[in-house]
């Protein structure tokens, strides 16, 4: 518990001090969902990456991801990723596809708003991008081989809960997921984040290294246990600082390096994402191909 | 006849002039209304002019996408013409509320994740959205 105290305090300080000495509008969250969802008929292209600090015994991965986010209306995000992971001295392998929705059931912005989540999940054990954490902490010590084999099909949905105050997000993010292809029971997570923009006036000029272009927050995110055994046990739990770089008008750069706050969880995870958003994808498509924009 | 013609020509030549400039399928949603406490809301920035060129570089990267960069709205993504009086004369509360809250049921998302003086900065820029000269505005 004191060490557990003992990473979180410096974490939240440095994090605090980054953003009050300073506030983007892409969010800076790679787990945490806040309720803002892709504007109606855009399309963001985002490649992303998750690479830990191994433990002893443990190998060394790289765990890129593509996500293709598109604005089906603007109460209604759809998203598709593609995954894999390359793990040292092991090998190189396609770990599998998500495919998830986002439906804001109310119309107006209010104090807390909600989010509702649906994802379909078809990947193999060796997945490592931990795009969200629920149940235990993943087998990260067995080769590719081994894990591949074992189909991951899942359900998972989640309640996302999210506020912006004062130029402020706050976001609670809470996972139920079933795996349908082993028997784990129902499995539960949590998440959550807060952001700020570090200004909170634009400048009339085009600069790139503006204060405006860049937030700051943290994130804190880990595993419940399943309906087998609810709890903190063999979970992995994590704490980390999230940074977002608004670099042109479409493109944002993101990273965030994460603690480990339990012998279960890696010591630290890297995480790294660049985004770049196509306005219209939809009318763009149409003039590509001859028609009228 | 003639009379009826010269009537007939002058109604057409207004009705154009009128829509020049002016996206003319944009239908005004009659239900979208700010609540009070957010029409009499002020704009803190109104004493700050020099903000409306931030304001601009926001709408550019946020808005005009739908509304074109000079307000006036595009025909194909049913956008407001935010030139006409029938915008310009709301508050600028209310506009700010309507920059937040989005129409989601138009397509118009909610902005709220823009910090909250960056939408006061919009709202100052829409001020300076003008129909073009020769033309005459109207709803």
């Amino acid at each position: 518990m004191m060490t557990l105290v003992k990473c979180i305090v410096p974490l939240l300080l440095f994090t605090l001090l980054s953003v009050l000495a300073c506030s983007a509008q892409e969010s800076p969250y790679f787990v945490t969902y806040d309720h803002h969802m892709e504007e109606p008929g855009n399309l963001e292209i985002e490649v992303s990456s998750t690479t830990d600090v191994p433990r002893s015994g443990q190998k060394f991965y790289f765990a890129p991801w593509t996500e293709l986010e598109y604005g089906v209306t603007a109460r209604w995000t759809s998203e598709l990723y593609l995954e894999g992971q390359s793990t040292w001295g092991d090998s190189t392998i396609f770990t599998g596809w998500r495919l998830e929705n986002r439906f804001r059931p109310l119309k107006r912005e209010h104090w807390i708003n909600p989010v509702l989540y649906l994802e379909y999940e078809n990947l193999n054990e060796a997945s490592r991008i931990q795009k969200e954490i629920e149940g235990e902490a993943p087998d990260v010590s067995s080769p590719n081989s081994v894990l591949r084999a074992e189909k991951d099909r899942e359900l998972e949905s989640k309640l996302i809960l999210s506020s912006d105050t004062h130029d402020w997000n706050l976001a609670g993010n809470f996972i139920v997921a079933k795996n349908f292809s082993q028997s784990e029971g129902v499995e539960f997570g949590y998440s959550f984040g807060f952001s700020r923009p570090l200004a909170t006036l634009a400048s009339g000029s085009n600069c790139r290294f503006c204060r405006e272009n860049f937030s700051a927050g943290m994130e804190i995110y880990g595993g419940l246990g399943s309906t087998l055994g609810f709890g903190f046990n063999d979970t992995a739990q994590y704490a980390a600082p999230v940074f977002a770089w608004l670099i042109s008008d479409n493109a944002t750069l993101r990273f965030s390096p994460g603690v480990g706050l339990t012998h279960a969880s890696s010591p630290v995870l890297f995480r790294f994402g660049y985004s770049y958003e196509i306005p219209s994808i939809g009318s763009k498509l149409s003039h590509l191909l001859g028609g009228k924009r | 006849m003639s009379r009826g013609l010269i009537l007939m020509a002058i109604c057409i030549f207004a009705l154009a002039s009128m829509m020049r400039g002016q996206n003319a399928f944009y239908w005004p949603d009659p239900t979208w209304r700010a609540p009070e406490s957010a029409v009499a809301k002020p704009n803190p920035l109104a004493q700050k002019t020099w903000a409306a060129a931030g304001g601009k570089k926001l709408f550019l990267r946020n808005c005009a996408e739908c509304h074109d960069r000079d307000g006036n709205g595009l025909v194909k993504k049913h956008s407001a013409d935010l030139q006409l009086p029938v915008v310009q004369q709301q508050s600028d509360g209310t506009l700010f509320w309507k920059i937040s809250n989005g129409n989601t049921g138009r397509g118009m998302p909610s902005f709220s994740k823009l910090p909250e003086l960056e939408r006061w900065q919009l709202v100052l820029f829409l001020r300076t959205l003008k129909p073009p000269a020769d033309s005459h505005a109207g709803p």
